[in-house]
C-alpha cells in the first residue's frame, strides 16, 4: 500500500553525510522527511539510545549530531504526529541518511490511504509542492502560487504576473530566491518576478516569525522560492520535464542533472521555453508571445566535520511581449479602448513574433553559504550573495527607437549575512543574525527619455533575534528585528535647463512577532500570531515623476512620506476529523498607518500629448482583512471532494473609501477521482474543477475608468498518471484549463481594459526520472 | 572559531568599504520629445498669417498663443513640430514626414462651416497632414483639435478623410486651441 506513494518521495532530494570514525568524534548529518509527502518535517526530536545526546531538526528537515562515539548505534527519532522511528546505524552503509516518518494514525490499511490525506493538514504553511510545479510547467511563478488558498495574482497580461498575499504585493512583499530578497525593480505592477519556479521544489509563503530572519522591506508576508538539495546519488542521475500548451502553442523543456560524486555534489537545472500570441475566446492576443531560457547550478562541499559549504548560480532571461493594443498614447486613447469589442491591431494570425511593446529582463544570482558546525547544539551560517538585474522596456516608438528602451534599468546588489542557532535547553531554539544589504539602482542613459524613478544607492544593516519554544501540545514562538537604511539618491530634475537633484533619507524599520500554536488532539491545532512592523517608504514611492506609459498617467512621488507602520493579527485553525474530513481555516485582520497608495487628484495636467490625470503618492490609514476556508472531504479512497473559498476586504479608513487593486473573492471545487493502478499506470488520477471568481464589488465607480468586470465561472480538467519502468519513473498529464473557453476579464489583470483574458488552453506533459 | 572571527571581520570591512555617493546620473538625449506645435495659416489670396502655437516644456501650464481668422477666406496650413529642450533645437515635423505612412494629423473643429482638408500624401497616397487647406464660412468661434497619431490604421473606413473614429494608434500630440472667425 506504501509503495504508491513512493514516488513522491523521489522528487523529494536529500543531501546528508555521515562520517564514521574512531572515538567520540564522529558526526552525522542527516534530513527526516514525510513518508507520503517527502515534506521536511521541522522540529523533530532526534535522541541518540543510551546517552543524553540529541537535538531538533530544522526547518529543513535537516539535523547534525555531533561527538558520537562508535557505541552510539541507535537513533530514536519523534515527532507530534508521527510515529517514532528507530534507526540502526550500522544498517545504514556510508553515503546518505534520510529517515523517513510515518503519520501516526492507525496501521489499518483503510487508513493508510487516509494518512495520505492528512499529510495535506500539516502543509498548512501555505506550500506548492514539486509535483505542482512538475505539472504546472507551463506557468509562471505568480501563477502557480494562485492555486493556494489566499493567494493571487496582478496581471499585467498572460506573460506578466505577480503574487499577492492577503492583499499584498510589490513593495510589500519580497519574494525570496534561495533565502536572499529578488533585488529588481518591484515597484512595477507590470513586473514579473524574475525567478524560474522549475528551479524550485517548493514554493511557500512565509508568515510571522518564520519571516523575521530575512531581509526585505515587508509588512509580514514573504514568497520563499527554495532549490530542492542534491541528491546524495553517487551515480549521475535527474530528470527531465516537457511540455506543450496549444494556446499559444508553446512548448517548454526543463533538465535536472545531478550527481553526488566524493567531495563534491554538483546539480545543474536548465529550462527553455517558448510561446507565440496567446487567444483569446474569440481573438488573437498579438504580440503576447514569451521566451526564456533559464539555468541554475549547484554546488555542495564538506570540508570537514565542522564545515559545510555550497555555492549556488542561476541566470533567468526571458523576453516577453505585451498586448500591442494596449499601448496608449493619452486618456483618449483609452477611453477609445474601453469601446471596443476586439483591441485595435488584433492580428488574424497567430504569430510568435515579439515586437514592440515589450520587455527583455536579465537576473543573475551567485550565492556562497558556509556553515560551521561549533558543536551539535550550536552552529552559525556565513551568506554571500550577488544579484545583477537588467530591465530594458520597449515601447512603441517614432524612427527606429522601438529598438531603444523607453526604460532600462540596471540593479547590482550586495548581501551579506552572519547567522547562529543554538539549542537551548528545555527544548527552546534560539536564532539571531546580522545582515547587510547594498543596492546600486542605475538608469542607463540610451532610453532618451527622462527616467519614471531616479537612481540611487541603498545601505541597509539588520538584526533579528527569535526564540522557539516546543512542548507538548504548545509551539511558542516570537522574535523582532531591525533594520536601518540610508538611501543616497540622484534625480534628474523636470525643470530646464535639466539639473541633478540629490536626496539623502536614513530609515529605521523593525518588526515583532509573536506565535502559539496549540494541538487539540493529534489530528487538529490552532495558531494565533501577532506581527507589528513597519516597511521603509520605497525610492519610486518618493521620487517618480512623470508620465508612466502604461498607466496613461502622471505619476508624482512625495519625498515627505513617512514609514508605514502595520499590525496584523491571524488566527488559524486546521485539522482533520473522522479520518474524512480535512479543514483548514484562516482568518487575519491588518491594520496599516501611512499606507502608501497612488491617490487619483482632481488635477487633469495639460500636456502637448493632452490631457493625462495625475496620481500622487500618498498615505492614509487602511485596513486589509479577510478569511480563507478549504474544506475536503474523502468519500471512498477513490474520491475526495474539494472546496476552498477566499475572501478579503481592503479599505482606506481615512477617506472612507475601498482600496483599489485589492482581489476579487473567489470560490473553487474540485473533484479527484484517483485509481491506485489502471491498466499498468500508478497513481490515475482525474481532476476536474471549477473555479468562480467574484466581481469586485467594494470600489466607487470614480476609482476606475470602467467598473470592475462581471464575475465569471471556470471549468477545467486534469489528468495524470505515474509508470514505472526498470530504472526510470514517468510522470504523464494533461491539463484543460477554461475547458468551455469563456470569454471573460479579470480585475487584476490591468489588460482588462483593451481585451478578454487568455481562452481555452490544453497542456500536455511528460516528466521522466531517470 | 578563529576563522568564524575573521570572516565576521571581513563582513564590516566590506560594509565600511562600500559607502560611497551615487554617482551623477547621464541626462539622456530627449530627442524623440516633442515640446511645441506651430501651425501657421497663410491666406490663399496674400494677407497676413495666422499663427496658432502650443508650447509645453513640461513645466506646469503650457504657452498657448491663439489668433483669430477671417470669415470666407481659404488659408494653406502647414505644421511644425519643435523640439525645444534639445539645443540646437530639433524639427521633429521632418521626422513626421519622413515616417508619413506610420503618422497622421486629425484637426476636429467645434466651428461651424470651419473645414480643414489634406493638401499632402504619404507614399501610399494617403494624406499625413502636414500640410492641409483651412475653409472658413461664416464668422463664429470655437475649438479646433490637432491630434499626431503614430501607426494609426491609415486606411480604416474614413481616416483619409479625417475622421478619427476608426484610427486607433497611439496620441503623439492632442492640442486644442480656442479660435473666432470674423
Amino acid at each position: 500500500m506504501l509503495n504508491k506513494f513512493t514516488y513522491l518521495i523521489a522528487f523529494f532530494v536529500f543531501n546528508a553525510s555521515y562520517g564514521w570514525a574512531q572515538l567520540c568524534n564522529n558526526s552525522l548529518v542527516g534530513h527526516v522527511v514525510d513518508q507520503h509527502s517527502g515534506d521536511a518535517i521541522a522540529y523533530a526530536a532526534v535522541a541518540v539510545e543510551g546517552s543524553n545526546k540529541g537535538t531538533i531538526t530544522e526547518e529543513d528537515g535537516s539535523f547534525v549530531l555531533m561527538q558520537l562515539c562508535n557505541s552510539d548505534k541507535v537513533l530514536h527519532i519523534s515527532c507530534v504526529g508521527y510515529k517514532k522511528a528507530i534507526i540502526n546505524l550500522d544498517s545504514i552503509n556510508g553515503g546518505n541518511l534520510q529517515i523517513k516518518l510515518l503519520k501516526a494514525v492507525s496501521t489499518f490499511d483503510e487508513v493508510v490511504v487516509n494518512a495520505n490525506y492528512i499529510s495535506e493538514a500539516q502543509q498548512a504553511t501555505k506550500k506548492v509542492n514539486s509535483e505542482d510545479i512538475s505539472q504546472g510547467a507551463n506557468q509562471n511563478l505568480a501563477g502557480l502560487l494562485e492555486a493556494v488558498s489566499g493567494i493571487s495574482s496582478l496581471k499585467s497580461g498572460g506573460g506578466v504576473s505577480k503574487p499577492v498575499v492577503h492583499g499584498l504585493y510589490g513593495n510589500r512583499l519580497p519574494i525570496l530566491n534561495n533565502g536572499i530578497a529578488q533585488s529588481g525593480q518591484q515597484w512595477g505592477n507590470d513586473h514579473s518576478p524574475e525567478i524560474d519556479p522549475l528551479v524550485a521544489n517548493t514554493i511557500s509563503v512565509l508568515n510571522g516569525v518564520d519571516a523575521l530572519e530575512y531581509q526585505g522591506r515587508s509588512l509580514g508576508s514573504m514568497v520563499l522560492v527554495e532549490p530542492a538539495r542534491i541528491s546524495a546519488v553517487e551515480q549521475l542521475n535527474g530528470q527531465s520535464n516537457i511540455f506543450f500548451e496549444s494556446n499559444g502553442r508553446g512548448a517548454g523543456l526543463n533538465l535536472q542533472l545531478q550527481q553526488s560524486a566524493p567531495g563534491l555534489a554538483w546539480k545543474v537545472n536548465g529550462t527553455l521555453k517558448k510561446r507565440g500570441d496567446q487567444h483569446a475566446a474569440n481573438y488573437f492576443l498579438t504580440n503576447t508571445g514569451v521566451e526564456e531560457a533559464n539555468i541554475a547550478v549547484q554546488l555542495e562541499k564538506k570540508v570537514n566535520e565542522q564545515w559545510y559549504i555550497d555555492a549556488y548560480l542561476s541566470s533567468f532571461n526571458t523576453q516577453i511581449g505585451i498586448l500591442r493594443g494596449s499601448h496608449i498614447g493619452n486618456i483618449t486613447d483609452l477611453e477609445e479602448a474601453l469601446k471596443r469589442d476586439v483591441p485595435f491591431y488584433t492580428k488574424e494570425n497567430f504569430s510568435y513574433t515579439i515586437d514592440a511593446p515589450r520587455q527583455t529582463v536579465q537576473h543573475h544570482l551567485l550565492k556562497f553559504q558556509a556553515k560551521h558546525l561549533i558543536n551539535s547544539r550550536r552552529w552559525v551560517h556565513f551568506t554571500y550573495a550577488t544579484q545583477l538585474n537588467n530591465r530594458k522596456e520597449f515601447d512603441v516608438r517614432k524612427g527606429d527607437r522601438s529598438d531603444i528602451p523607453a526604460m532600462s534599468l540596471t540593479q547590482f546588489s550586495h548581501y551579506l549575512k552572519a547567522g547562529y542557532t543554538s539549542l537551548l535547553g528545555n527544548n527552546w531554539k534560539w536564532k539571531a543574525g546580522l545582515q547587510f544589504t547594498f543596492i546600486d539602482n542605475t538608469n542607463q542613459p540610451e532610453t532618451g527619455i527622462l527616467p519614471l524613478i531616479p537612481d540611487y544607492n541603498s545601505y541597509e544593516t539588520g538584526l533579528y533575534s527569535s526564540f522557539s519554544k516546543k512542548m507538548d501540545d504548545w509551539d511558542l514562538d516570537f522574535g523582532f528585528r531591525y533594520d536601518r537604511q540610508i538611501q543616497n539618491v540622484a534625480a534628474i530634475s523636470t525643470t530646464v535647463p535639466r539639473e541633478i537633484q540629490r536626496y539623502n533619507n536614513v530609515f529605521s524599520s523593525y518588526k515583532l512577532a509573536l506565535e502559539a500554536k496549540n494541538y487539540l488532539s493529534e489530528d487538529v491545532y490552532w495558531l494565533m500570531g501577532v506581527n507589528l512592523g513597519t516597511r521603509n517608504p520605497e525610492v519610486n514611492e518618493l521620487y517618480s515623476n512623470g508620465l508612466h506609459q502604461g498607466v496613461g498617467g502622471i505619476e508624482e512621488g512625495d519625498s515627505t512620506l513617512k514609514p508605514e507602520t502595520g499590525i496584523k493579527v491571524n488566527a488559524l485553525i486546521n485539522g482533520q476529523l473522522w479520518h474524512k474530513m480535512l479543514f483548514e481555516t484562516d482568518f487575519y485582520y491588518q491594520y496599516i498607518d501611512n499606507y502608501i497608495f497612488l491617490n487619483p487628484q482632481d488635477e487633469i495636467r495639460l500636456t502637448i500629448r493632452g490631457a493625462f490625470p495625475v496620481f500622487k503618492y500618498e498615505q492614509t490609514m487602511a485596513h486589509i482583512y479577510g478569511a480563507d476556508l478549504n474544506l475536503s472531504y474523502l468519500f471512498s479512497s477513490q474520491l475526495k471532494v474539494k472546496g476552498q473559498y477566499s475572501y478579503l476586504r481592503g479599505h482606506n479608513v481615512s477617506d472612507n473609501e475601498p482600496l483599489i487593486y485589492m482581489p476579487s473573492n473567489q470560490l473553487r471545487f474540485s473533484f479527484v477521482y484517483e485509481l491506485e493502478r489502471l491498466a499498468g499506470f500508478e497513481k490515475v488520477t482525474i481532476e476536474s474543477n471549477y473555479q468562480y471568481v467574484f466581481q469586485q464589488k467594494h470600489l466607487q465607480a470614480d476609482q476606475d475608468y470602467v467598473l470592475p468586470p462581471d464575475g465569471y465561472g471556470l471549468f477545467g480538467v486534469r489528468m495524470s498518471a505515474y509508470k514505472q519502468f526498470k530504472r526510470h519513473r514517468l510522470q504523464a498529464y494533461v491539463k484543460f484549463d477554461n475547458l468551455l473557453n469563456k470569454a471573460y476579464r479579470d480585475y487584476m489583470n490591468r489588460m482588462r481594459y483593451f481585451a478578454d483574458d487568455v481562452g481555452r488552453n490544453v497542456v500536455i506533459g511528460l516528466n521522466v526520472n531517470f | 572559531m578563529k576563522k568564524v572571527f575573521h570572516i565576521l571581520m571581513l563582513m564590516v570591512v566590506i560594509i565600511g568599504l562600500s559607502s560611497c555617493e551615487k554617482d551623477d546620473p547621464v541626462i539622456p538625449n530627449e530627442g524623440e520629445l516633442i515640446t511645441t506645435l506651430i501651425y501657421t495659416l497663410t491666406p490663399q489670396n496674400g494677407g497676413e498669417s495666422v499663427v496658432l502655437s502650443f508650447r509645453d516644456m513640461g513645466m506646469g501650464q503650457p504657452e498657448v498663443v491663439t489668433g483669430t481668422l477671417k470669415a470666407n477666406t481659404n488659408y494653406s496650413g502647414a505644421i511644425k513640430l519643435l523640439n525645444e529642450i534639445e539645443i540646437p533645437v530639433i524639427d521633429i515635423s521632418e521626422e513626421v514626414k519622413e515616417e508619413g505612412d506610420e503618422h497622421q494629423f486629425f484637426y476636429l473643429s467645434t466651428i461651424e462651416g470651419l473645414d480643414v482638408n489634406y493638401t499632402d500624401v504619404d507614399e501610399d497616397g494617403l494624406p499625413i497632414g502636414l500640410a492641409t487647406q483651412v475653409v472658413t464660412k461664416a464668422a463664429g468661434s470655437g475649438e479646433l483639435t490637432i491630434i499626431l497619431r503614430h501607426e494609426p490604421a491609415k486606411d480604416a473606413p474614413g481616416v483619409s478623410d479625417g475622421d478619427i473614429t476608426n484610427a486607433g494608434g497611439e496620441t503623439d500630440i492632442e492640442v486644442t486651441f480656442e479660435v473666432d472667425v470674423e
